[in-house]
């Protein structure tokens, strides 16, 4: 019976929460998430039957540019704050990271931290471990991050034409440790979707055109690493 | 016809020898002259010479103040950094949230170091240029100026919640954009462009826009004492311009390299002021030929349209753009003029 209950209960949330992130209403979103975990059971389980479909369809429509900056950022904060209950509910028990390590950053010279922190968010949503290196990263700095938590993808952002191209020293970077193939970069950011072929001039092996695809260009990203070298 | 004539006939509907253009050369002047940008961004002489050379080797039909938004935050206290091949940008803003702007003053236009910098650049301009070429001044828009002081995040975060401190944010920002604003035309600007993130659907909720930026546009540009040209800022705006269409002193429209002048058209009709449509920062990137061939498809569409002016959209036109880029497209509008005068 609370089985039942608890599917019929899911199609009508997810479409409530859509429409409550779509229209920025973030508590009503919460609260939505809160009364389905309490009905499942559970934060993960709200997290797999609600937030994620709804995710995925906030993606979609992102795509096709049919979601704003603040609709996306909304999806984020809901994200981010059922992703908090989770770690809090499961803390000790279970790890919430199955995928990674992830490195994350802004290059060096660029401080439009929006789209990375989304990126971010969306990924720890997807099941990534994130390290979040923040602004005004060196392509040293991203090198070593990876070296050290053997991360196999980066990704690397940039909002400006200018400051992308000093993307091309991560490129530089990898390749003259003899990590190409190795470890993949993944760049990001506006630019990038007003010049597509500056991903190729950059040295990038992978682009999305928003912070929701990305999960899924790091999953593409990570199987070619393993691919090259296992 | 000079270009301030050719301008003036395009505002009015009236013909002229040839449409008239504009690239946002602003950056340009520094590759013309040879200076290093940290120079051409603090000394409004540097930055004079540099757009006397835009003039000379260009010629386009309106020129610009310092396109340099970043001098504005670093005015409230935003730390910036400059490089050596694009203008200067917000590195770090000054406060980390709308709670904290009690921190920081409203900059007083007519002492603050990189403020006097824009104000005598428009004035050197101004000397030399007035009555034969329209100048163009550039700034933020009070409603974006917070973006710039805080960072985007938060202020799309208190945007969406805390409608009362977005609020008290944009008397702040309105005070001090109408007091440099209307220095500008007092300094002899012809008219402002500003470049419109914070009010577009893209970026921001539509009830957010209609229920806190159109009112505060509203009331704000109606105290303007010259025209503004709205720019869309990056992101095209072609489905939203009657969103806009009705604000005070609006002058004209800069749309996207993405939106279509005929859709522009329809959502405002024929007499009003287009702008736009050729992608600026791309220039850099494609040959002479490819730019021409661009221009030429923009003017052939707009042959009937009295009310365009080819502009160059979004940020300024890259520092490594050809020469040759520009010059082509100079060459096929003047050729359109001698055309023109043969029939």
């Amino acid at each position: 019976m609370i089985i039942k209950e608890v599917a019929m209960n899911a199609q009508e949330t997810r479409s409530d929460l859509y429409d409550a992130i779509i229209k920025g209403e973030i508590a009503r979103a919460e609260r939505l998430l809160d009364d389905y975990a309490r009905l499942a059971g559970n934060y993960r389980l709200a997290m797999k039957e609600i937030m994620e479909p709804v995710l995925r369809a906030i993606g979609d429509n992102w795509h096709l540019e049919r979601i704003s900056l603040a609709q996306g950022y909304v999806a984020g904060k809901v994200a981010e704050g059922i992703l908090k209950k989770i770690f809090a509910e499961e803390k000790g028990h279970t790890p919430s990271s199955t995928k990674g390590p992830l490195i994350l950053g802004n290059i060096e010279d660029d401080f439009h931290a929006l789209g990375r922190k989304l990126v971010s968010i969306f990924s720890e949503a997807a099941g990534w471990k994130v390290y979040d290196l923040g602004n005004d990263v060196t392509a040293g700095a991203f090198v070593d991050k990876a070296v050290e938590t053997g991360a196999r993808v980066l990704g690397v952002s940039a909002m400006m034409f200018t400051t992308a191209e000093n993307i091309k020293k991560v490129r530089s970077e990898i390749d003259r440790r003899k990590m190409t193939g190795r470890i993949q970069l993944a760049v990001g950011g506006a630019v990038f979707n007003l010049r597509s072929e500056l991903v190729t001039e950059v040295g990038g092996d992978g682009t999305a055109s928003n912070c929701m695809e990305a999960p899924q260009l790091f999953d593409e990203l990570w199987r070619k690493s393993l691919e090259v070298a296992p | 016809m000079n270009s301030m004539e050719r301008v003036l006939a395009t505002i009015s509907g009236e013909p002229s020898d040839r449409p008239p253009f504009t690239l946002t050369l602003s950056l340009y002047g520094a590759k013309l002259t040879a200076c290093p940008l940290r120079a051409y961004y603090s000394d409004p002489e540097l930055y004079f010479k540099g757009q006397n050379a835009v003039v000379e080797q260009c010629r386009p039909d309106i020129i610009f103040t310092p396109f340099a938004l970043a001098l504005e935050a670093q005015a409230f206290g935003s730390e910036i950094v400059y490089f050596p091949n694009a203008p200067p940008n917000v590195r770090r803003p000054c406060i980390r949230s709308a709670a904290e702007i009690a921190k920081i003053n409203v900059p007083d236009v007519n002492s603050q170091p990189g403020l006097l910098y824009l104000r005598q650049a428009a004035r050197l301009l101004a000397a030399r240029y007035k009555g034969t070429i329209p100048i163009c001044g550039v700034m933020t828009a009070h409603t974006d100026l917070p973006a710039i002081i805080m960072g985007i995040d938060a202020w799309l975060e208190t945007l969406m919640f805390d409608r009362r401190r977005a609020s008290v944010m944009l008397s702040f920002t309105a005070r001090y954009f109408l007091a440099m604003a209307n220095g500008l035309f007092a300094d002899g600007i012809d008219f402002l462009a500003l470049p419109m993130i914070f009010c577009n659907p893209r970026i921001i909720l539509k009830k957010t826009v209609e229920e806190i930026i159109m009112p505060a546009l509203t009331e704000i540009f109606q105290q303007l004492k010259g025209p503004v040209v709205f720019h869309h800022g990056g992101n095209p705006i072609g489905e939203y311009l009657q969103f806009y269409k009705d604000l005070p002193n609006v002058a004209g429209f800069v749309i996207d390299s993405r939106d279509s002048f005929s859709g522009a058209r329809k959502a405002l009709g024929d007499d009003v002021l287009l702008m736009g449509n050729l992608d600026g920062p791309s220039l850099s990137k494609i040959s002479p030929q490819t730019a021409v061939k661009k221009v030429k498809k923009i003017i052939d569409e707009r042959r009937n349209d009295r009310h365009f002016i080819l502009a160059s959209t979004s940020a300024d036109v890259p520092y490594d753009t050809p020469i040759e880029t520009i010059a082509g497209i100079y060459d096929l509008l003047r050729k359109r003029e001698v055309e023109a005068d043969d029939r």
